[in-house]
């Protein structure tokens, strides 16, 4: 010991806290893919509660589409407490999260975000460790304990897997259905207005409670809702600051649908 | 031919003993290859609580490693010496805790073999990247630290008498890791608090102290598995040798630290019960009303704190043998008590993401068959491994002299000289 004093082991470890401070300060502008970075389109999707009769079309779509085990559901629709003396339900797919505690904490960056906002999964680098399950308050993302190597129960009825199946032993959840997006696009197409370029859930909804768009566009559908209706995003309150906008039911607004 | 084996063949306590450990060695062997044969659906975790027994066995043994960093730092950093023997046997302790965290991670994956991913892509905001990052590089530094302790061995003395002598003189950077393993042990051991501390999604982990009380609590356990571990081998073995005064000395420090520890849980405990927090206040019944409690206030304050704190301070109790083991025992089970109540207090409570609704839920978790059997294992590995090391490699020697390391120059300047 004798020769180390104390005083050069305290530098050596002021050295190194200073160098994790740095870290910490470079942080916000690595990652976040909110403002400047952002891309040109922002995906967004709002959910109309009054009108969504707990049908769960969505969630058979979404599972052929993604080709996802009938044990998993990307896209749960869950029956909430009654509104008024009607019964209420709430689908709730991956909110796309602009502050995702997925991604913050992903070991080895498996979630990312997309310039144009959604959250996504690279199930090659994910090594399964479950963190990203914990991390999300909305229970958005399902593990596959299992391979899923049967066939799948929504296939022809309610569409054709357009993406690959995951495989053992990495959690998977909702993409916005990136793939129809992306195709979409280099077609020429407008997710959101063209079906095959919306997000399946929402084409596959009977009574129109889904509505997909580009928040950047104050044109879009979604736009024109967020700016003059009463939106809620769910947990708004921790500052992860959801893609998924909900219309919330009320008395009056159920009338209104049945109508 | 069989009389002959009969007649060389002795059974004894020693031969027992390992025969004991070998057999839920074979049962955490078979149980790891069904895990990885039918992947994690043997197990009993679920979406709600996917990290259960061997996240507890994981956080215990990296925290029960701890007496690693901290002896050495104590022996090569503040230059108490005579505390080197404790430090050696610290050492060997660490790399088995690490390698049996390691192990059960390997198991608890979903995707085992493509575990070196986590070494390739690197998302530096993650805690968990942190710590994976440090557990690595600690590993390194501690199978370095272990050289001249593996060199110890008979049979690679006589064979290899010049690869031996160079895995000794690793030993003349000893300062040199131990100011590593300082830095990359505070970095990691607070951060596996911070893993749980910086979730938003689940109130009672969502708190900032405990980074703190998991550092706190792994130099506490580290130190005293160690000292247990010391007095145990010396008390069933001759090839164990112990100074009673260095584990008395280094046992009252063990002492005072339960008293600070047990000011930081109390009050991070206390802190909660001021108001109504949703999840948080469930949390918190859980583990001092509900299912947890009988770990949290026995297991945790009363075994695993209060009666090894006033064991240990008392001169009349730590001075004698029994009851100081006892105390140091104690202590070992209060941290393993407090990561399983942690772990699990913290998963069990699911907060309601419904509008309006901010109402908790209750998740459960049993570890299932497959999922002990693996644990098991896991554990008779460490006792395994920490038992031929007292007995081959004499990591618990109090007499050994290690050979001088080589000071640490600091370059002075010419004028500071003059």
């Amino acid at each position: 010991m004798s020769k180390l004093e104390r005083r050069d082991f305290l530098k050596l470890a002021g050295a190194g806290a200073a160098g994790l401070v740095g870290m910490q300060v470079m942080r916000p502008t690595a990652h976040a893919s909110s403002g400047a970075e952002a891309g040109e389109q922002q995906w967004a999707m709002v959910i109309d509660q009054s009108k969504c009769t707990g049908c769960g079309h969505c969630t058979l779509a979404c599972r052929a589409h993604n080709d996802i085990s009938p044990e998993i559901s990307w896209n749960e629709v869950i029956q909430v407490e009654p509104v008024g003396d009607k019964d209420a339900f709430l689908p709730r797919p991956c909110m796309h999260c602009e502050h995702a505690p997925c991604v913050d904490v992903c070991m080895v960056g498996a979630s990312y975000y997309r310039s144009d906002g959604i959250v996504m999964m690279d199930y090659d680098k994910c090594i399964g460790c479950r963190y990203c399950e914990i991390a999300c308050p909305y229970q958005a993302r399902s593990f596959n304990w299992e391979k899923f190597d049967g066939e799948n129960p929504a296939v022809p009825e309610w569409g054709q897997p357009e993406v690959e199946r995951r495989p053992r032993g990495v959690p998977e959840k909702c993409s916005f259905c990136y793939q129809r997006i992306d195709r979409g696009l280099a077609h020429g197409l407008t997710p959101g207005v063209d079906p095959d370029a919306t997000p399946a859930c929402v084409v596959a909804c009977p009574t129109g409670a889904r509505v997909f768009g580009d928040l950047n566009d104050p044109e879009s559908k979604v736009s024109k809702i967020i700016n003059s209706r009463p939106t809620v995003r769910l947990r708004d309150e921790l500052g992860t600051a959801p893609r998924v906008y909900y219309v919330l039911a009320t008395p009056e607004a159920f009338e209104e649908a049945e109508a | 031919m069989i009389t002959n084996l009969r007649t060389r063949f002795k059974p004894t306590p020693w031969i027992a003993w390992i025969a004991f450990l070998s057999i839920f060695l074979i049962i955490g062997v078979t149980g790891g290859v069904i895990v990885l044969w039918k992947g994690l659906s043997v197990t009993n975790l679920t979406d709600l609580v996917p990290w259960g027994l061997w996240i507890a066995i994981d956080l215990s043994s990296i925290a029960l490693a701890a007496g690693a960093f901290s002896l050495c730092a104590v022996v090569y950093l503040i230059g108490l010496k005579e505390y080197e023997p404790i430090a050696r046997t610290a050492t060997f302790v660490g790399l088995i805790g690490y390698s049996m965290a390691m192990l059960c991670l390997f198991m608890d994956i979903g995707r085992p073999f493509k575990f070196y991913q986590a070494f390739i892509y690197w998302n530096t905001h993650s805690l968990l990247w942190e710590v994976t990052m440090c557990v690595g590089l600690y590993f390194t530094v501690l199978v370095l630290e272990s050289m001249p302790i593996i060199a110890n061995l008979k049979w690679l003395r006589t064979r290899y008498p010049k690869l031996t002598a160079k895995m000794s003189r690793v030993h003349h950077y000893a300062p040199y890791l131990a100011i590593a393993g300082l830095f990359l042990s505070s970095l990691h051991q607070s951060s596996l608090g911070a893993t749980y501390g910086v979730l938003k999604s689940r109130p009672f982990w969502y708190k900032p102290e405990m980074s703190v009380l998991f550092m706190l609590s792994a130099i506490l356990g580290g130190i005293s598995i160690t000292l247990f571990a010391s007095m145990m081998a010396s008390q069933l073995t001759n090839k164990a040798k112990v100074k009673d005064e260095l584990i008395e000395k280094l046992s009252k420090f063990v002492g005072w630290a339960l008293v600070g520890y047990f000011y930081w849980r109390f009050w991070s405990t206390l802190s909660m019960t001021y108001t109504y927090e949703p999840g948080r206040t469930e949390g918190l019944e859980l583990l001092t009303k509900g299912p947890l409690a009988f770990n949290f206030w026995f297991g945790e304050i009363l075994i695993g704190i209060f009666v090894p704190m006033i064991l240990l301070l008392n001169k009349k109790t730590r001075s004698n043998r029994f009851w100081r083991m006892t105390a140091l025992l104690m202590v070992v089970g209060g941290v393993i008590a407090f990561r399983w109540n942690i772990n699990i207090s913290g998963a069990m409570i699911v907060l309601s993401y419904l509008p309006g609704q901010p109402t908790v839920t209750y998740a459960s978790y049993t570890p299932s068959l497959v999922e002990w059997m693996v644990g098991g294992g896991v554990i008779a590995y460490g006792l395994f491994t920490f038992s031929l090391g007292v007995r081959y490699l004499h990591v618990v020697d109090h007499d050994m002299i290690e050979e001088e390391h080589v000071p640490v120059n600091v370059k002075v300047p010419q004028t500071a000289r003059a």
